[in-house]
């Protein structure tokens, strides 16, 4: 046999060497890079790590809240008492106590069985997307409504409802529905405001939405951290 | 003798990723197209050797036109809106395997006449 084949076969050998791994780089590349990649388990592990770490610290946070508070308490004497009372107000107010009294419990979940007769429907049509539970807080806000929370997270002055792919985020807190949106209030205000207004909308586009007066409705306390690193207070003369 | 093309391959994959150029994403779909037809010319070059009608300027030119046509189809048909991306993936995955099979026949039929030729 001559060699002349030799010599072709190897160049072409050698190219399809280069092409190959050329590719096997960007393949392997890519399922790295891409965040919706089901192969990345590597950045959903970071993601439920970095979870439980704030879980941990969330429940720190808390923790020395209510013994600051406790420390707060022991100290009632004479014109204290006035600043521990102004203090008291200021923290329901942003939040940081758990609270309880007359108001409202809103279910809102997806419309499972509309989807499940349409199958081939656009499943957006049936998910509860943010911005039903943005308007709706938004309401609940005119309403009068003094302490929110949804899904056992309680809204507060820095508090985000955002959509993030598939999930909603509260206090950068991954929800899912069913959404239970607590508020206390006026029930009868709360009600009138809500089912004249998204409750109305909602009940509409065929979701299965409850509305529950209740005497005593317990909404927990904020656990994030709170830090103010830009803000100054003005000086008034 | 049949050492010298793997040892390219091998020398060809090690080069490849030794050097930090990467194909931009946007021209993954293509390289993949012109990877296809680099391995079916390859085959392709093997079969013609088992059946002693080789050719090393056919190949060549084959191995080149058919990597360099097939990336450039694919990605006119994109302008065009046409997947001939597929239709290149097909063409070249049978005449892959059809290849493929060709070559095991070959080798088969050497084996045996081996085979049979040796107690005389």
């Amino acid at each position: 046999m001559s060699r002349r084949w030799l010599l072709s076969i190897t160049i072409v050998c050698v190219i399809s060497g280069l092409f190959l791994a050329f590719q096997l780089k960007v393949q392997a590349n890519n399922n790295n890079t891409n965040p919706l990649s089901q192969k990345n388990t590597n950045l959903v592990m970071i993601i439920k790590d970095l979870e439980t770490e704030i879980k941990t610290q969330e429940d720190q946070i808390e923790k020395i809240r209510n013994e600051l508070s406790n420390l707060q308490n022991q100290l009632t004497r004479g014109s204290l008492q006035e600043l521990q009372e102004q203090l008291k107000a200021a923290r329901i107010a942003a939040g940081l106590t758990p609270v309880a009294g007359r108001g409202l419990i809103i279910t809102i979940d997806d419309n499972k069985e509309g989807l499940k007769t349409n199958p081939q429907d656009d499943p957006n049509k049936y998910i509860v997307h943010f911005e039903y539970i943005l308007n709706l807080v938004s309401e609940l806000k005119i309403g009068g409504a003094e302490a929110i929370s949804i899904n056992g997270q309680r809204l507060v002055s820095t508090s985000e409802i955002r959509c993030v792919g598939n999930v909603i985020l509260v206090n950068t807190t991954r929800i899912a529905p069913p959404f239970e949106i607590r508020v206390i209030g006026s029930p009868k205000l709360l009600a009138e405001i809500t089912t004249s207004g998204e409750l109305d909308i909602l009940k509409s586009l065929n979701y299965p939405v409850s509305l529950q007066e209740s005497e005593e409705v317990i909404i927990p306390a904020y656990k994030g951290d709170l830090q103010f690193n830009y803000s100054q207070t003005v000086k008034e003369d | 003798m049949w050492l010298l093309p793997i040892l390219g391959l091998i020398i060809g994959a090690v080069i490849g990723s030794a050097i930090t150029f990467q194909v931009p994403l946007i021209y993954v779909k293509y390289m993949s197209i012109a990877v296809l037809a680099s391995l079916d010319s390859v085959f392709g070059g093997i079969r013609a050797i088992l059946e002693d009608h080789f050719d090393g300027t056919v190949l060549l030119t084959g191995f080149f036109t058919n990597t360099l046509l097939a990336a450039l189809l694919a990605y006119l048909g994109d302008r065009l809106g046409v997947d001939l991306y597929y239709a290149a993936v097909f063409a070249f995955g049978v005449r892959l395997f059809h290849n493929l099979a060709t070559i095991r026949h070959a080798l088969l039929l050497r084996y045996r006449q081996k085979k049979y030729q040796e107690p005389r």
